[in-house]
């Protein structure tokens, strides 16, 4: 590992915000995933000086820089394989302006979804990708990951709502990239380059971000369904027939029974059920929309139908899908949720497919698997859920992430639909994308030549997921 | 120093550990957070320390002591944890263990100044965990001893000690020092009028993770506090002093204080309205009000209604 050095950062910073105290590193070894690697330095920068003189610092001494939100990312993202300097970017956390005339707002990397849309609610506004995590998700970790969520439906991902940024560079330039305009046509769309780059080519310390009204009503309702594949089929009916749902959900029976478990919630324990919402300021035309998609699901066996306006019973109704992921390691004594081959996204045509696929690899290989996600964008989320301390599962886990990813490729679907890359999705990516890494890299070189920018994630990330990095669960033999 | 240390309370908690998927939930109310930032200030953190600990992939240390010790007990983390870990009793079992392993620990804990205590024992009657007791030094002195395992630092003794024998650690704007310096602060602006403390459990009003208006929409002064029982009645005074005309303060309904610091606070108040009343200031100046979680819009009416009242009485006539 490069010798770095901690009294010339620490004049940058000042000592208040740097650490190289092991408790420290240790913390800032892991993140929502599997993978566990030190830093060797934690700075937490508060100005976009700051960013630059630290990453001047790091380009000359080719010390590798990864930048860290909320630390919620699920594939490794912010886990410093290579050691160095860790960039906590949740000081940069000032909303700088709410323009309701121009539908913008500003705001610096480190702010947090839900503060901004609180912030927002005032105006009669909101930012709508809210992923899950949107609670303590960061708007950089967002872009870094183009994240969306549960309306993603509707109102598409982080890429959708980027108007501009400010990116300082690996050389410690600064650039101000996109514009205050909803459209423009002025050269390559760099602001867009960088959404989704998982902090590869530039550290984000402004983001100029479009928002939308909220709409006056949401009208939430609920199936159940006997069989996963009902349920799927109904999912790609309701997206064919030219409904608009601004929220169409779906939670297999593993999922419930572990919400029911960890919330002690009472649904009814069915093979999956699926939440749609409409959203507007036409009541009567949400109503259309509902009416329309409570036909297809009981068109599909679905039952038990219940729908609300009401602000309480709709978060009532949702209250455990936003836990979901959490409660799936109550689903079964011994075993644990790990996050891997989770978001892949496929053609809604084949969610119904899919869904069934991914019970029958898990079974296959011993492990578990619970099918969930915002499939009405096509995006399915699993996770493997598995006894950490046996080595045979871990080796059981690969299988299912090599087969499982085969599939998804082989149906048109793509690796990640808005976690991202980083490290535990990246040989499956790799394999799928061959065609699109030579671009990738050159691009890389261009931006980053001394490649001290997150390095080794994406195309650059190891071929052996489970021995990238360490596991952050001790593994027996 | 790193030292090798039988984890006999808290070994028994690594599966629970294992279900920690790190989602992070756990950390968005977590005061500490708040008050230091850094990712080893999270619950997540911790926990991730007292998994490394047990499983020997890391060796406890004086700077991982630091940390564990550090923790309110508000139970924000196990409440927001959807995977069910009990947080707090797995930090409890950790600081039993590393104390028996001899490390020295201030952490939240409340401080003694045996210099100052006079072992009155109010503190004792006060604490709802036990944590305080009288113990004879052996040199025929009784001295107040606090179970550094038990205590929660809910802080509900430092604002009841006479002596002002009781500290906590700095930093997490807690203790009374720091807590008189926010009330100069925030006076210091002539236009506020009336001074709420609020208790955080509650409302949560400055709770959030980025730097934007609080979540009360007012424009009177606000202090977050982490209970109300740590209200202590020199605080009010002290906002008088300053030029307030009114002081708030907005604890959890009954039932719904782990420390029982609202009934304390209640029972605080009427007593210095006695006072009050004595040293010719309205006793009305001063308001006790239950707000639970979430009723942000609730207290924002109580604020407004208070300050109408304010403005009929005008200012305090005599000099505090």
């Amino acid at each position: 590992m490069k010798k770095i050095d901690f009294e010339y950062l620490k004049k940058i910073v000042g000592p208040e915000n740097i650490t190289n105290n092991p408790v420290d590193l240790y913390a800032y070894s892991s993140d929502a995933s599997v993978h566990q690697a030190m830093p060797q330095v934690v700075i937490r920068p508060k100005t976009i000086e700051e960013v630059q003189k630290i990453i001047k610092y790091a380009n000359k001494n080719k010390v590798p820089v990864v930048p860290r939100g909320a630390g919620s990312g699920t594939s490794g993202h912010s886990v410093p394989i290579d050691g160095g300097i860790v960039l906590d970017m949740k000081h940069m956390n000032r909303i700088l302006e709410i323009v309701p005339e121009d539908m913008l707002v500003r705001v610096e990397p480190g702010v947090v979804d839900d503060d901004l849309n609180r912030a927002l609610k005032p105006y009669g506004l909101f930012y709508p990708p809210a992923p899950a995590s949107s609670r303590i998700a960061t708007i950089g970790g967002e872009i870094g990951a183009n994240a969306s969520g549960v309306r993603s439906v509707k109102y598409g991902a982080t890429r959708d709502y980027v108007m501009g940024m400010k990116v300082v560079l690996a050389d410690g330039s600064l650039v101000n990239l996109g514009s205050n305009t909803r459209v423009h046509s002025s050269g390559y769309q760099l602001e867009r380059l960088i959404v989704g780059a998982e902090g590869t080519l530039g550290i984000v310390v402004e983001a100029t971000m479009r928002i939308y009204p909220l709409p006056k009503y949401r009208c939430l309702g609920v199936a159940d369904f006997d069989k996963l594949e009902d349920a799927g089929n109904a999912i790609s009916e309701i997206i064919a027939s030219g409904a608009q749902p601004s929220l169409l959900e779906l939670m297999d029976g593993i999922g419930i029974v572990a919400v029911n478990k960890a919330l002690n919630l009472g649904l009814p324990e069915v093979g999956a059920i699926i939440l749609f919402e409409a959203d507007g300021n036409v009541k009567s035309a949400i109503d259309y929309e509902i009416k329309k998609m409570k036909e297809i699901c009981e068109k599909h066996k679905g039952y038990g139908i219940e729908v609300s306006y009401d602000a309480k019973e709709r978060q009532r109704l949702f209250g455990g899908r936003k836990k979901l992921f959490a409660s799936l390691s109550k689903y079964k004594e011994g075993i644990v949720c790990t996050d891997l081959a989770d978001d892949m996204g496929v053609p809604n045509s084949k969610v119904a497919e899919c869904a069934k696929k991914i019970h029958e690899i898990a079974k296959r290989n011993n492990v578990i698997m619970a099918v969930y996600g915002h499939c009405g964008s096509g995006v399915i989320h699993t996770k493997i859920m598995l006894d950490p301390k046996k080595a045979s599962q871990w080796k059981d886990a690969e299988k299912v992430v090599e087969e499982l990813y085969d599939y998804v490729h082989s149906i048109g679907g793509v690796t990640s639909a808005e976690h991202g890359i980083g490290l535990s999705k990246a040989p499956a990516w790799k394999k799928a994308r061959k065609d699109i890494l030579p671009m990738m890299w050159a691009i890389k070189k261009a931006l980053d030549p001394n490649n001290i920018l997150n390095p080794h994630k994406l195309m650059d990330a190891p071929n052996d997921w489970v021995k990238a990095t360490g596991l952050r669960y001790k593994v027996g033999k | 120093m790193a030292k090798n240390i039988e984890f006999e309370r808290t070994k028994k908690w690594e599966n629970e550990l294992d279900k920690c998927i790190r989602c992070g939930y756990c950390y968005e109310l977590c005061p500490l957070f708040k008050s230091y930032g850094w990712e080893s200030d999270t619950p997540r953190g911790k926990l991730l320390m007292v998994y490394g600990m047990i499983t020997e992939k890391i060796k406890p240390t004086q700077e991982i002591v630091d940390k564990i010790f550090q923790c309110f007990y508000c139970k924000n983390c196990s409440d927001n944890c959807s995977a069910g870990v009990p947080v707090t009793d797995i930090l409890t079992d950790a600081r039993a263990d590393l104390i028996n392993a001899g490390f020295e620990v201030e952490g939240t804990i409340a401080h003694i100044d045996e210099e100052l205590c006079s072992v009155c024992g109010i503190c004792m009657s006060l604490c709802k965990y036990d944590a305080l007791k009288i113990v004879d030094t052996g040199k025929g002195k009784l001295k107040v001893k606090v179970d550094k395992i038990e205590c929660r630092g809910c802080g509900l003794c430092l604002a009841a000690c006479p002596s002002g024998a009781i500290t906590q650690k700095e930093g997490c704007n807690v203790t009374l020092p720091e807590l008189h310096e926010s009330v100069k602060e925030v006076l210091k602006d002539e236009d506020k009028k009336l001074l709420v403390f609020a208790c955080n459990w509650s409302v949560f009003p400055g709770m959030q993770l980025s730097e934007t208006e609080t979540l009360i929409k007012t424009p009177h002064g606000i202090i977050v506090t982490m209970c109300s029982g740590r209200v202590a009645p020199e605080l009010v005074l002290d906002a008088f002093e300053e030029g307030a005309w009114g002081v708030m303060v907005a604890g959890c309904p009954p039932e719904e204080c782990d420390h029982n610091g609202n009934y304390k606070a209640r029972r605080r108040l009427i007593l210095l309205k006695n006072v009050l009343k004595d040293l010719n200031i309205e006793p009305e100046r001063v308001k006790l009000e239950w707000v639970s979680t979430g009723e942000s819009a609730k207290l924002e009416g109580m604020i407004k209604d208070f300050a109408k009242k304010l403005e009929k009485l005008g200012p305090i006539k005599i000099e505090v």
